[in-house]
């Protein structure tokens, strides 16, 4: 099942999953995340990884309370379509203080967070969420 | 080429804790065998379930089925395409029948929802959506609709209650069908008020857990004794299925090419009636967006003046009461919507129906549409 915690998985997505490494095609330009094996827009296998930007705005964002097993201490659960300027991605949300705060054009940047554990294996799983930018009063 | 639907079965879609996936295959199997005049013939039988071989801790069910039903010697083979396991499975039995690999086939669809508690489900959903990514996070199974459906009201300043007329038109089509899962009535303004999944998706957005399972027999034309309709067409395309890489959400990209597709070597227009996947109220109103039914943004105005509804202007929609109300058991739904669909065109659908209806459309897709699925149902 796609979902349980692979170790393996994690290791090969690290540069991924950790650094926010997107794929540009060098045929069309466009940027997309995650990386496939070739362009998602014109099928060119030309493909270089390229460091994502670490901050961006909320397009659209929800407040999930339907949550899956292994993660109910963590309800609810902030989740976001990001726009990064070079291309878009979809992230859990976190540090988020209630919904009611979450808003359109929100600027969040990426911090590194606990996303599951395997408590039989004594693992703990990380991933990078996004998290509400600070504003300097 | 057209293949022509012999028989249908279907159960009704509940938590059948009494019955396995294969007594409800079984069930369903049966009547469909009954009414297309007996086994004689049937060759092949194409099963279709998404997480039943996770579940039940079983692969190659197709033929461990084949065996239980008592047709042990005849081919047969599972097919998985998520959500739209089912039609997947209908279009790979036409492709059967017209390359003559088979002459009779029977098409089964079913799954179990209620087998494991919510949360484990809710998880086991989540696999219907890009595992590259998603894997990773504990959003379950409707939160990618739900940033879907926010960005759909922001874009086109739809508020929440024009978008709650879908799920009562549901619930008002499902109160008349015996094998519809919620067959109750509801106001629109309850939809708002029930409990929320991801916001701005309520329950009442959501389809119900459930368990089912739906068959038909399908033949060639030289095989084909007295059927209850045909399927002209059957097109598929897969697509982004992702709401980051989509260029343009709010429409389905493979839905669109798939209904080019069938609109090059079928008639689709006058419709009298379409069964489409409304996994959420905004999956239907993509959906029918995205097949030029109403126009951008505008689909839940339109449903909400009764376009759609019995006796309106519109081809009706879900006369089953859609995978809102009748349910989506989901590798079943499919197979649900062509015997709902061939009895409507014979006359026979005991719930809602069709004035004299000679057409209709399928849909279905998997998540937000990595494949979509479209059908031609017409009398014969």
């Amino acid at each position: 099942m796609s979902m349980d915690l692979s170790i393996s998985r994690f290791w090969r997505k690290k540069e991924i999953i950790y650094k926010l490494n997107g794929a540009k095609c060098k045929s069309c330009g466009k940027v997309h995340y995650p990386p496939k094996n070739a362009c998602p827009y014109c099928g060119s296998r030309e493909l270089e990884l390229v460091e994502l930007p670490r901050r961006g705005k909320l397009i659209s964002y929800t407040t999930i309370y339907a949550i899956p097993e292994g993660a109910r201490h963590q309800s609810p659960i902030y989740y976001g379509l990001i726009d990064l300027g070079v291309t878009k991605i979809t992230a859990e949300l976190t540090d988020i203080v209630n919904a009611n705060s979450l808003k359109k054009d929100m600027e969040v940047e990426a911090t590194l967070r606990k996303t599951q554990e395997d408590r039989d294996a004594g693992l703990i799983y990380y991933v990078l969420k996004f998290r509400p930018v600070l504003v300097q009063k | 080429m057209v293949v022509y639907v012999e028989g249908v079965g279907m159960t009704k879609i509940d938590r059948h804790y009494d019955y396995s996936l294969k007594d409800l295959a079984a069930n369903a199997a049966f009547a469909a065998i009954e009414q297309a005049g007996g086994v004689d013939g049937i060759d092949y039988l194409v099963f279709s379930s998404s997480l039943s071989s996770l579940q039940d801790n079983q692969l190659d069910t197709a033929s461990y089925l084949a065996t239980s039903l008592g047709l042990r010697g005849i081919k047969a083979l599972n097919v998985e395409a998520g959500e739209a396991s089912g039609l997947a499975a209908i279009s790979v039995a036409k492709s059967l029948l017209e390359s003559h690999q088979a002459d009779k086939v029977l098409v089964i669809g079913a799954e179990k929802l209620n087998e494991f508690v919510s949360s484990k489900v809710y998880k086991q959903l989540q696999m219907l959506y890009d595992g590259d990514t998603k894997s990773f996070y504990n959003i379950g199974f409707a939160g990618d609709a739900a940033i879907l459906m926010r960005l759909y009201m922001d874009t086109y300043n739809v508020d929440r209650e024009l978008m709650s007329y879908w799920p009562a038109l549901m619930h008002s089509n499902a109160k008349e069908n015996p094998y519809a899962m919620l067959n109750f009535a509801i106001k629109p303004d309850k939809v708002a008020k029930s409990q929320i999944l991801a916001d701005p998706i309520t329950l009442l957005d959501s389809y119900p857990l459930g368990d089912g399972a739906a068959a038909i027999v399908l033949s060639n034309k030289d095989m084909s004794s007295s059927p209850l309709a045909k399927i002209s067409a059957i097109e598929s395309s897969t697509g982004y299925g992702s709401i980051e890489l989509s260029e343009d959400p709010l429409l389905f990209d493979s839905l669109s090419e798939a209904f080019r597709r069938i609109s090059n070597i079928a008639d689709t227009s006058n419709l009298d009636f379409i069964e489409i996947h409304d996994s959420f109220t905004i999956t239907a109103m993509i959906i029918l967006e995205t097949l030029g039914l109403a126009n951008r943004g505008k689909a839940a105005e339109l449903v909400s003046t009764g376009y759609f509804s019995p006796g309106g202007k519109g081809p009706l929609a879900n006369p089953s009461g859609g995978l809102k109300a009748r349910g989506h058991p989901l590798g079943a739904t499919g197979v649900y919507q062509i015997a709902e669909s061939s009895l409507q065109v014979a006359n026979k659908f005991p719930g809602v129906k069709a004035n004299n209806a000679k057409k209709g459309l399928v849909v279905s897709l998997n998540g937000l549409g990595s494949s979509s699925y479209v059908a031609l149902v017409e009398g014969v």
